[in-house]
């Protein structure tokens, strides 16, 4: 049955973000505020960077902003100006991002200036910018979201989001891939994996992917075949689920973003239970220095010694 | 880089230093390939020669025949859930109330293609051609008006100076029917690019769904009519039903020549900032576009065997005019949006007379960070 998703806070808490980017940049706290815009196409939105006060106008929040604004501040978007502290209006999803970058030392807590977003969920990839939110056409990310109010922003407009409980598309998918032979579900991989075109928009809005160089950019040696063909596409998402690991909080971004739909955070959401399971690690809540794949400690999980 | 910047394709004519490690080895080692100018690409959209009604249920018949017959027929489908332009198995897999994916260029420019393999034994090294001869006969079905139009702008680069055996092989065995729009988006804007949701240019067969069922068919090339007319059992006279509603984009005609006009002068402007800082330089918009047509070459395999391989590249991407000395003088994604601006609305304009963009609104709806190269053009026009 589908349930509409009250986003009528929406008006509110982009008049409160407008309020609050015209206050900093005008009192000279930030350099420049990464947010949304609206765009040409109804209902659309844009990510957008505003270095002047006037311009605090343009921000708006809907249910059409559904990038992750962390990308842009990694070392990988050089177009950004990096200097002085930045604004960034941030969901909470969009947070543990952030948190993730601070803790691999590639942003510093006191250079951002944390607009949080009070967020009942944004759309899924595909559908048409004006849609109402609803259980159908929100996006499979937000169905299990646990963040819906930013904790430890600067600054989150004081309206309440209202999210009921809904149906968790990729817990059910996991199980039902979980419960297939590995012949069954390498073949489910196989014709995903097909489709992929190797435009590489997974890896250009992941905020994790900040390598200058890419490994499959790079071509002595050519570690990853780059036409899309098996060998190639099936090796590139491997490499990228597995440099996730322990890393992604679910941003979901590669999956919205891939035009051949292929349902890449399946991948990172795997990986995501495997170290909840092992470890007891989730990323993307506390800045840590280093995750569980690159430390040591003696109640790590032996069982693969044999 | 200055007025020469460009597709590969014109960078390599005006910059022949300006090379890739892989362009370079790919001069290095490549055949030279010699083709003859292919008379059959000219397409003379003039009118339609010949005029007949198919029913939808002779259509699919058509479609079983051609299929029977060995030849390999192109049409949107489902691939695991994504509609894309592939070979159907049978009819009942044609799906056309979508608009696929992808464009339908990959019919004659494939994703990626082999054009050459290679073994080395000791000292002996044998290379072995791909032959195009044995490209299958291809009937290309269902194409909306903004993919088949892309087509003949294709035609042009890649028969220009040097000639694509691979696409003009394929071009010359591909018989395209062309099918009416009835349904737009605000991301559709081919009106706004001078073409229509019933536009036949590149068609060879064009089909109009009408009142009642059925599609109204007309011919515009010699491939369309020997169509017709080998399998004429399944067409019928024309009847008088009226056409079904077609699709009206809402986009307003751009003026291009002043678009053109600003882009002749502003290579230079911090307009391109603005447009393009949120571009993540990703690909996506030049590989569902039907007229972007840059490729790549590498070899892969190993030092024994391996092969030679043609496929998709864009310059939306930082690694495109990454040059062997380590210098890349697109150092900044606003530089890689305004040469995709500048190749679909000045470049190829100056080289061919043709607009590289039909206005099928693909990377508006699939661009990553909402870039809207309508709103775009549209701001240009405005200044």
């Amino acid at each position: 049955m589908t349930q509409t998703i009250d986003t009528t806070i929406y008006a509110a808490v982009s008049e409160a973000i407008q309020a609050e980017a015209k206050r900093i940049l005008t009192a000279g706290e930030v350099t420049a505020v990464v947010g949304y815009a609206a765009a040409r196409r109804k209902g659309s939105a844009q990510p957008i960077v505003i270095t002047s006060a006037v311009d605090a106008q343009k921000l708006i929040f809907t249910p059409a902003c559904v990038n992750n604004l962390a990308v842009y501040l990694t070392k990988a978007k050089k177009e950004i100006p990096k200097s002085g502290r930045i604004g960034i209006v941030v969901k909470g999803c969009d947070l543990k991002a952030l948190v993730g970058l601070m803790g691999e030392s590639q942003l510093k807590r006191e250079q951002l200036y944390l607009i949080g977003v009070p967020c009942a969920g944004v759309l899924a990839s595909t559908i048409q910018p004006d849609t109402g939110l609803t259980s159908d056409s929100i996006a499979p990310k937000c169905l299990e979201c646990d963040a819906h109010l930013p904790q430890g922003c600067d600054f989150v407009p004081t309206q309440t989001p209202v999210s009921p409980e809904l149906e968790k598309k990729y817990a059910a998918e996991i199980a039902r891939l979980e419960a297939l032979t590995p012949q069954e579900r390498w073949a489910y991989w196989k014709e995903q994996f097909s489709k992929c075109i190797k435009c590489y928009a997974c890896r250009q809005v992941c905020p994790f992917c900040f390598c200058e160089q890419c490994l499959c950019d790079r071509n002595k040696p050519q570690m990853v075949d780059t036409t899309p063909r098996p060998a190639g596409n099936t090796a590139w998402h491997i490499v990228r689920a597995m440099h996730l690991a322990g890393r992604c909080a679910g941003c979901a971004e590669c999956e919205r973003v891939c035009p051949m739909d292929i349902p890449l955070n399946l991948l990172n959401r795997k990986m995501a239970k495997e170290l909840k399971e092992l470890y007891d690690y989730e990323a993307g809540f506390q800045v840590n220095d280093k995750g569980p794949l690159n430390s040591y400690t003696e109640k790590d999980d032996q069982s693969f010694i044999k | 880089m200055g007025k020469t910047e460009g597709c590969k394709g014109l960078t390599k004519k005006y910059l022949p230093l300006v090379l890739t490690p892989k362009e370079f080895k790919f001069l290095f080692f490549s055949k030279v390939f010699v083709s003859s100018v292919l008379s059959v690409l000219s397409v003379a959209n003039k009118g339609f020669r010949m005029q007949k009604y198919i029913t939808e249920q002779n259509l699919n018949t058509l479609l079983d025949k051609l299929i029977a017959e060995g030849k390999r027929v192109v049409a949107p489908r489902m691939n695991a859930g994504t509609p894309l332009y592939e070979p159907l198995k049978n009819s009942g897999e044609i799906i056309i109330d979508q608009l696929p994916r992808r464009s339908g260029k990959e019919a004659f420019f494939p994703l990626c293609e082999d054009i050459m393999s290679y073994t080395k034994e000791g000292q002996k090294v044998e290379l072995k051609d791909i032959d195009p001869s044995r490209f299958p006969e291809t009937v290309l079905v269902g194409v909306r008006p903004c993919d088949a139009a892309a087509i003949p702008v294709l035609d042009a680069v890649f028969s220009w100076d040097y000639k694509d055996e691979f696409f003009l092989e394929r071009r010359k065995k591909t018989t395209i029917v062309g099918l009416a729009c009835t349904k737009a988006d605000d991301a559709c804007f081919c009106t706004a690019v001078g073409l229509s949701p019933s536009d036949t240019k590149g068609s060879d067969l064009f089909l109009t769904p009408l009142e009642g069922g059925g599609y109204a068919c007309e011919t515009f090339s010699d491939k369309g009519e020997t169509l017709i007319n080998s399998h004429a059992g399944l067409f019928s006279e024309p009847n008088n039903a009226k056409t079904v509603a077609l699709a009206e984009p809402g986009t307003e005609a751009f003026d291009l020549q002043k678009v053109k006009a600003w882009l002749d002068e502003h290579f230079e402007d911090p307009a391109w900032d603005s447009i393009a800082t949120r571009c993540v330089g990703c690909g996506a918009c030049a590989f569902v576009c039907p007229a972007c047509h840059c490729f790549d070459i590498v070899d892969e395999g190993t030092e024994k065997s391996g092969k030679r391989r043609k496929n998709w590249d864009a310059c939306g991407f930082w690694k495109f005019t990454h040059h062997a000395s380590g210098h890349n003088p697109r150092d900044q994604q606003p530089k890689r949006y305004r040469n995709r601006i500048m190749h679909k609305f000045k470049y190829y304009d100056d080289k061919f007379g043709q607009t590289l963009c039909t206005g099928c609104g693909r990377c508006i709806r699939l661009c990553p960070v909402g870039i809207d190269i309508a709103a775009i053009v549209e701001e240009i026009s405005k200044k």
